[in-house]
């Protein structure tokens, strides 16, 4: 009994002696050391990410540099079809008698078809599906980067379907699917390992 | 100060290289933080594994997040909430309960040994609460958190703060007394 009551003295001496906002001094509990060294894993997991970054930034980079090169081959493209008179800015030939020159407001520079960029992704689609084919699943580290590219292709779909015209939103449609199509071709090449090693 | 073992001071220069992506300089932030956080873990989880496992993601998310910490508040704050959300993720996935174990840790008369078998009691009676009210209790004692910030932390309202601290306490007295009540009935 007397044990019983030492000890709910000490229970009650321990709520009243500690700050309020402690009141059963929980605080006063040891601090728990870790059952083991965990940086190497953590480190492991953070060159991992190091790693992904620098190669999102590459794909990023060549995604970029796939764009300006689909815009000046679809702008080239477009001003080899575009009628003779686009080859005089600013004049046109008047085809009544006299033939007098007369001068014209000139047109705005043409933005490339949305039809050609169209056409292009339905290109790009039918070569990842056949090298989807050919190559089956990828590694599982490529992928990572093979779904995050198909993620973003899905989104530009979402904004595509409430702006089926926009013609920046199939330039990034065809730039994506360039990349991956690029994937599967560096994978073939086995290029992009040497990459990833870097 | 602030009372919370998280309260260690970082040098600049080091936040600094860590947000550059610096390795070393994120290891001198776990070597300094990993018992603080660590123990906050493993108070809220009372499984040392899980523990672990939160402080290890908890790291790893701080890491790669470190340049949204925008300076504006203490770095180990920041570091806190990361790891306690962490664990507060894992114990909503796994919301396991282990009975209390009462152990006789009274047996010396050594008034030191007296204050290792208090300790011991507390830590038992603390394993002995539902997850979610032994993380409010010790975020609202120990780490100093109001209730507003343990609501948020939970998705919930400050009631629901303020009623599982209420539980919690009890709870913890209850265990206590009742430990202490065992003991002498096997003497």
């Amino acid at each position: 009994m007397a044990d019983i009551t030492m000890n709910l003295a000490k229970v009650y001496i321990m709520s009243v002696m500690h700050k309020p906002d402690d009141p059963l001094n929980l605080g006063s509990l040891p601090p728990v050391a870790p059952p083991d060294d965990g940086w190497p894993a953590i480190e492991a997991a953070l060159a991992a990410n190091n790693r992904k970054r620098r190669l999102l930034r590459m794909a990023t980079g060549s995604l970029a540099a796939a764009a300006t090169l689909v815009l000046a081959l679809v702008l080239t493209l477009g001003r080899t079809v575009s009628p003779p008179e686009a080859a005089a800015p600013g004049l046109a030939q008047d085809n009544a008698p006299g033939g007098q020159a007369t001068e014209v407001t000139p047109e705005p520079l043409r933005d490339p078809p949305v039809e050609s960029l169209i056409a292009m992704s339905r290109q790009l689609e039918t070569r990842v599906l056949a090298y989807r084919n050919e190559v089956g699943d990828l590694p599982s580290t490529d992928l990572v980067y093979q779904v995050e590219l198909q993620d973003l292709i899905v989104q530009v779909d979402e904004q595509l379907s409430m702006n089926p015209d926009s013609l920046d939103l199939w330039s990034q449609r065809v730039s994506l699917l360039l990349d991956v199509s690029q994937l599967y071709e560096n994978h073939l090449r086995r290029d992009y390992f040497r990459m990833a090693s870097l | 100060m602030s009372g919370s073992p998280f309260d260690i001071e970082l040098d600049e220069m080091t936040l600094a290289r860590a947000r550059r992506g610096d390795l070393r300089a994120c290891e001198t932030i776990y070597r300094s933080y990993t018992q603080p956080a660590f123990t906050v873990a493993f108070r809220i989880c009372q499984c040392r594994e899980t523990a672990q496992e939160v402080s290890q993601e908890a790291f790893i998310t701080a890491f790669r997040k470190l340049k949204q910490f925008r300076g504006d508040a203490p770095f180990w704050g920041w570091l806190r909430r990361v790891v306690v959300n962490h664990a507060i993720s894992a114990i909503r996935r796994n919301a396991r309960h282990d009975g209390v174990r009462f152990e006789d840790y009274h047996a010396s008369d050594d008034p030191a040994q007296e204050s290792v078998g208090l300790a011991m009691d507390l830590e038992s009676a603390l394993a002995g609460l539902q997850p979610a009210d032994r993380a409010v209790v010790w975020l609202h004692d120990v780490e100093g958190y109001n209730h507003k910030e343990i609501a948020e932390l939970f998705g919930k309202t400050e009631s629901f703060s303020k009623t599982r601290l209420s539980r919690a306490r009890e709870k913890l007295r209850t265990l206590l007394e009742e430990g202490t009540a065992r003991l002498a009935a096997s003497r």
